[in-house]
C-alpha cells in the first residue's frame, strides 16, 4: 500500500523529482544523482599509481577505459576501511569544462535509487560536516534519513586530477 | 586235830642266820614268840600269844610227828625234824624244829621251841617221809619193826654196850684161852687171861669216868639251864676229861659274864625306858610286826587324852590295851601303812587325822648292830592347836587367794606367839583389803566408764607403785578414749562419706554397666550395619562396575557424536560457502540492477519499464541477499552451535573419561571400604569382646562397689557403735588430766555431741537398707543381664 502511494506520488512528482544514488559512507549516507552514474562495480583490484595521494588507489581499465579509483571514505578523511568484495565502486561521469571525466569512488555500500523532490533538497550548511560543503549540493530527507547529495561535478572537481583529465582527453 | 586251812603251794623261806624262838606253856599255848617267827607266821604278836601252838600247823604235817613231839617232851626230852608250818595267808615254810623242856628246880616249867632254816636235804627227806606217813596212816614218826630194832640197839646205854663189846672182845680171847687150855699152852693162856682182864678193868675204868663225867656234866648243864653259874668243875684232871671239864668250866665263865653283861645291857635298857617313860615326847616302839612293844607315859597319857575323839574315827580304840595292840589300828588303810613301814628303812613322817585330832607322827627303824630292821621307834606329836591355827591361817589365806578379804583370824581363843601372828596377819589382811577395796573401787567406775575415780589414799612401796600406775592407766585411758572418741568421729565421717562416695560409685558403676549394655547392643547394631555397609559396598562395586562400563559407552558414543558434529559443522561450512556465494550472487545482481536502474534513468520515460524491471530484480536480488545473509546468519548460528554443542560433547566426553576414572576410583574406594567394613566388623567383634570383658569387669566392680558399700556402711555402723561404747566413758569431769588432753578432747566432746549421733544414725541406718535392697535387686538384673 504504502509502496503504490510512492509510485503515485511519484508519478505525479516525476517532474519535479530528481534520481539519486545513494551510497554509504560509515554511517552517513550519501547521494549522487543518477545521471551522473555510469556504473556501478563491485571491487577489484587496481593497478596503483605511484605518488599520488593516498585516496587515490590506482586505475582500472573499464571496457577499454582507464579509470582512476579514489577512496572517498580517505578522500573525506574517514577512516579507512578494508575492502571486501562487498565494497563496491561507483563509477561517476562528469563534464568539466567541456571535458567528459569518469572517475571510480570507492564506497562502503550502494543503498538505493532514490527520487528526491526538488524542494526536499536543502541547501548545504556552511558547516557541520566533514566533507568540504564545496562538494555537498543540498541535504535531503528521505525516508526520515539524511542523504548529503553530492555535486558530481565538484567532486570530481575537486580530486584534483586535471591530469587525468588532459589524459582522459587525450585518451578520448 | 586242828587243820588250818586253807593253804596255797607257795614256799615262804626263812631267812638264813634267823632263829625262830618260842616258848610254850606245858600246855601247849605260846607264851612268848620272837620277831622272826612272828614275821614269818604272818600272825600278830597278840594273835599269837595266848593261841595254842597250833594255829601255825599245816595240813600236811602228819599228826603223828605231833604225838610224837609231845610224847618225847612230856618224858622230858628235846625233839627235833624238819617241820612244815602254815602261815596266816596259808603259805607254808619248813623249819628244823627244835622242842626242848625247860626245867627249873629240876622241873619242867615249858618248853622252848628253836627253829633253824633246814637244808634243801632234810626238806626233801621230810616231805617225802610225811607224805609216806600220811599215806600210811601210821600212828608214829619212829621207827617200827625192824627199824624199830635197830634203833632200839642203837639206843642201847652205853652199859649194855660196854658189856656187849667186852664180851665180844672177850669172846676171841676166851676161845684163845679156851685154846691155849687145850693145848695147855698155859703161857698163851695166861697171857690173854691177863690182857682180857687188864681190857676189862680198864675199859671199865674210862666208862665209869666218862659216864660219871657225862653226870656230872649232865647236872652242871641242868643247873647252867637254871641259870646257876657258880658249879664247882674239877678243873686238874689231865686227861680228855680234863679238857672237857675245863672247856666246860670255860663255858660256864662265858655264861656268867655274858649272863652279866646282859644284864648289864638291860638294867641300861631299863635306865633308858625309865627315862624315855618320864620323857614329854610321846614316844613309842614296834616291832618289826608293827605291833607296839613299848609306850611311854606320855604317849599313854596323850592317847587317854584323845581316846574319845579317836574312836569317832576308829571304835575299836582302846588306849587302856595299846601295848602289845598292832600299829595298824591307828589307821583306816592298815596295808598301805603296813607296806610302807615294813620297808622302812629312813625316818618317816607322817600326819594321822583321828577324829578331830591332828597327831603328828615320826617313824624310824631300829637297827641292830648287823644292820638289820628289829622295830620301829615312833615319836607321836599331838597338833591338834597347832594345826587348828594352820588350818585357821590356811582358811585365811585360802580366802585371801580365793579374793575373799573379809574374813579375819579370831584372836580371842589365842595367846602367846599364835596371837602375835595371829594379829599380824589380821593387819596384813586389812592393808590388802584396804589396798584392794580401793583399787577395786577406782577399777569399778573405770569399769562403768568413769574416768574421774582415782585412787587418793596414801599408800608405801609397792602399793603405791601400783596406785600411781592405776593412776596413771586412768589418765593414760582418759587421754586414749579422748583421742580415740575424736578419731571414731572422724571415722564416722569419714566411713559415711566412704558410705555415699561407695553409693555413688555402685550407682555409678550401675549405669556404666546399662551403658555398656547399650554399647554391646549398639556394638550389635554397628556389627549388622557393617556388615549391611561391606554387602551394600560389594553391591556399589559391582554398580560402578556397571556404571564405569556405560561411562565408556557413552565416552564412544561422544566420539561418534562429536565425529557426527564434526560432519555437521563441514556440512555447515559449505552451505555457508554456498550461501556467501548465493549472497555475491544476489550483491552482484543488485548491483546489476543497479547499472540497470542508472541505464533506465539514462533512457529516460523509455527505461522507465526497463527501470522498474530493475529496480524489481533489484529487490529480488535484495531478497536472496537477505534471505542468503539470513541463511548464513542461521548456518553462522548452527555452526556456532554445532560448535558449541561439539565441545560440549567434547566436554562430555573428558567428564565421561573423569567419570569412568571416578568411576573406576569409586570402586576402588568401594573395594577399600568393602575390606575396611570387614577390618570393621572383626575390630567390631574385637570391641564386643572388649565391651562383654569391660561388662563383666563393671560387674566385677559393681559387685565390689557393693560389698565396699556395704563394708563402708557397716563401717560407720561400727564407727557409731565405736562412738556409742565410747560415750560410755564419762572423761569430762576430770580435772587431773594434763592440758593436751584437755583439749583434744574438747574437740570431739563425745558427751555433747552423743544424741545428735545416735540419731544421725538412726536415720543413716534407713537409706543403707534401701540402698541393700536396690543393690539386690541390682545383682539380681545383673544376673539376667
Amino acid at each position: 500500500m504504502e509502496q503504490e502511494s510512492p509510485i503515485d506520488t511519484e508519478e505525479e512528482n516525476l517532474e519535479n523529482s530528481i534520481q539519486f544514488l545513494s551510497f554509504t559512507l560509515g554511517s552517513e549516507e550519501y547521494g549522487v544523482a543518477i545521471l551522473s552514474v555510469q556504473e556501478i562495480r563491485s571491487w577489484e583490484p587496481v593497478s596503483k599509481i605511484p605518488n599520488v595521494p593516498s585516496y587515490e588507489k590506482g586505475v582500472v581499465n573499464l571496457r577499454g577505459a582507464i579509470v582512476p579509483i579514489i577512496d572517498l571514505r580517505e578522500r573525506f578523511n574517514l577512516e579507512h576501511s578494508k575492502y571486501t568484495n562487498l565494497t563496491v565502486v561507483v563509477v561517476l561521469q562528469a563534464e568539466l569544462r567541456g571535458k567528459n571525466r569518469t572517475m571510480g569512488v570507492v564506497v562502503d555500500s550502494v543503498s538505493d535509487v532514490m527520487h528526491v523532490d526538488k524542494n526536499n533538497i536543502q541547501s548545504a550548511p556552511d558547516f557541520g560536516t566533514k566533507v568540504s560543503t564545496d562538494f555537498i549540493n543540498g541535504l535531503a530527507s528521505v525516508n526520515d534519513r539524511m542523504v548529503m547529495l553530492l555535486d558530481v561535478s565538484k567532486l570530481l572537481e575537486l580530486e584534483g586530477l586535471n591530469d587525468t583529465d588532459s589524459n582522459d582527453e587525450s585518451n578520448d | 586235830m586242828k587243820i588250818n586251812m586253807p593253804v596255797t603251794d607257795k614256799e615262804v623261806h626263812m631267812k638264813d642266820g634267823t632263829i625262830l624262838v618260842t616258848r610254850t606253856n606245858l600246855k601247849g599255848v605260846i607264851t612268848y614268840a620272837n620277831d622272826a617267827f612272828v614275821e614269818i607266821s604272818g600272825f600278830s604278836y597278840s594273835e599269837l600269844v595266848g593261841s595254842n601252838h597250833n594255829i601255825v600247823r599245816h595240813p600236811d604235817m602228819p599228826a603223828v610227828a605231833f604225838q610224837d613231839l609231845w610224847e618225847s617232851n612230856q618224858r622230858g626230852e628235846p625233839w627235833t625234824a624238819p617241820v612244815k608250818n602254815r602261815t596266816k595267808s596259808g603259805d607254808y615254810y619248813w623249819v628244823e624244829a627244835n622242842v626242848t623242856p625247860v626245867y627249873s628246880n629240876g622241873v619242867i616249867v615249858e618248853y622252848l621251841s628253836v627253829r633253824y632254816s633246814p637244808s634243801r636235804e632234810q626238806i626233801n627227806s621230810a616231805s617225802q617221809l610225811y607224805k609216806e606217813l600220811n599215806d600210811s596212816k601210821a600212828t608214829t614218826i619212829r621207827p617200827v619193826g625192824f627199824s624199830k630194832l635197830v634203833k632200839q640197839i642203837k639206843e642201847t646205854s652205853i652199859n649194855k654196850k660196854a658189856l656187849l663189846t667186852a664180851a665180844l672182845f672177850l669172846t676171841p680171847s676166851i676161845c684163845l684161852i679156851k685154846q691155849s687150855y687145850e693145848t695147855q699152852d698155859m703161857l698163851h693162856l695166861g697171857i690173854i687171861a691177863f690182857i682180857s682182864l687188864l681190857a676189862i678193868g680198864l675199859g671199865y675204868s674210862i666208862l665209869s669216868s666218862l659216864l660219871n663225867t657225862l653226870s656230872d656234866t649232865q647236872g652242871i648243864f641242868r643247873k647252867l639251864s637254871d641259870e646257876s653259874f657258880r658249879n664247882e668243875i674239877e678243873l686238874n684232871r689231865n686227861d680228855q676229861i680234863g679238857d672237857f671239864k675245863r672247856d666246860l668250866y670255860s663255858m660256864q665263865v662265858k655264861l656268867n659274864a655274858d649272863l652279866a653283861f646282859s644284864n648289864q645291857v638291860a638294867s641300861e635298857s631299863l635306865r633308858i625306858k625309865q627315862a624315855l617313860d618320864n620323857v614329854n615326847s610321846c614316844v613309842m616302839v614296834s616291832n618289826n610286826n608293827l605291833e607296839i612293844i613299848y609306850m611311854n607315859h606320855t604317849v599313854q597319857a596323850m592317847f587317854e587324852n584323845a581316846e574319845k575323839d579317836i574312836q569317832t574315827d576308829i571304835p575299836k580304840f582302846n588306849s587302856k590295851k595299846l601295848l602289845g595292840a598292832n600299829i595298824d589300828q591307828f589307821h583306816k588303810n592298815p596295808a598301805y601303812q603296813r607296806g610302807l613301814l615294813a620297808t622302812l628303812n629312813s625316818a618317816h613322817n607322817a600326819e594321822l587325822k583321828l577324829g578331830s585330832r591332828t597327831i603328828n607322827f615320826v617313824a624310824n627303824p631300829v637297827m641292830n648292830d648287823d644292820g638289820d630292821r628289829i622295830g620301829i621307834v615312833v615319836e607321836w606329836m599331838d597338833r591338834t592347836s597347832e594345826v587348828r591355827i594352820e588350818k585357821e591361817i590356811n582358811e585365811l589365806v585360802t580366802s585371801i587367794n580365793n579374793g575373799d578379804l573379809s574374813n579375819r583370824i579370831e584372836l580371842a581363843d589365842k595367846e602367846g606367839f599364835f596371837e602375835n601372828l595371829s594379829i599380824g596377819i589380821n593387819e596384813l589382811t586389812d592393808g590388802i583389803d584396804a589396798t584392794f577395796s580401793d583399787i577395786n573401787h577406782s577399777m569399778q567406775s573405770l569399769a562403768n566408764g568413769n574416768l574421774n575415780n582415782k585412787i587418793t589414799s596414801e599408800y608405801k612401796g609397792v602399793y603405791n607403785d601400783c596406785k600411781e600406775n592405776i593412776n596413771a592407766t586412768v589418765d593414760k585411758l582418759s587421754e586414749i578414749v579422748g583421742q580415740i572418741t575424736e578419731s571414731a568421729d572422724f571415722i564416722n565421717n569419714t566411713s559415711k562419706e566412704i558410705a555415699s562416695g561407695n553409693n555413688n560409685l555402685s550407682e555409678r558403676v550401675e549405669t556404666q554397666a546399662s551403658s555398656l549394655e547399650e554399647t554391646a547392643s549398639s556394638m550389635e547394631e554397628l556389627t549388622s550395619t557393617v556388615k549391611n555397609n561391606a554387602e551394600n559396598a560389594q553391591q556399589a562395586n559391582s554398580v560402578s562396575t556397571k556404571a564405569r562400563e556405560l561411562a565408556e559407552n557413552g565416552g564412544e558414543i561422544v566420539t561418534s557424536a562429536v565425529n557426527a558434529m564434526a560432519e555437521i559443522n563441514d556440512s555447515s561450512n559449505k552451505i555457508s560457502a554456498i550461501i556467501g556465494v548465493i549472497d555475491e550472487i544476489a550483491f552482484q545482481t543488485n548491483l546489476l540492477a543497479l547499472n540497470a536502474s542508472v541505464e533506465a534513468a539514462r533512457a529516460g520515460e523509455q527505461g522507465r519499464g526497463f527501470s522498474v524491471v530493475a529496480t524489481e530484480v533489484r529487490n529480488l536480488a535484495q531478497r536472496s541477499a537477505a534471505a542468503a545473509q539470513e541463511s548464513k546468519t542461521l548456518i553462522q548460528t548452527s555452526i556456532q552451535k554445532v560448535r558449541a554443542g561439539t565441545e560440549f560433547v567434547n566436554e562430555t566426553g573428558s567428564a565421561l573419561n573423569e567419570i569412568v576414572t571416578g568411576v573406576k576410583q569409586v570402586g576402588d574406594i568401594i573395594s577399600e571400604i568393602a575390606a575396611a567394613s570387614l577390618e570393621q566388623s572383626q575390630g567390631i567383634e574385637q570391641v564386643n569382646q572388649a565391651v562383654a570383658q569391660m561388662d563383666e569387669i563393671t560387674q566385677q566392680n559393681a559387685a565390689l562397689a557393693e560389698q565396699a558399700s556395704a563394708a563402708s556402711v557397716s563401717m560407720s555402723d561400727q564407727s557409731q557403735t565405736m562412738i556409742g561404747l565410747l560415750d560410755f566413758f564419762d572423761i569430762n569431769a576430770s580435772n587431773n588430766i594434763t592440758a593436751p588432753v584437755i583439749n583434744q578432747q574438747a574437740a570431739p566432746s563425745p558427751s555433747s555431741h552423743s544424741p545428735s549421733k545416735v540419731i544421725r544414725k538412726k536415720e543413716t541406718t534407713k537409706p543403707v537398707e534401701n540402698n541393700r535392697i536396690v543393690s539386690s535387686s541390682e545383682d539380681d538384673e545383673w544376673g539376667e543381664f
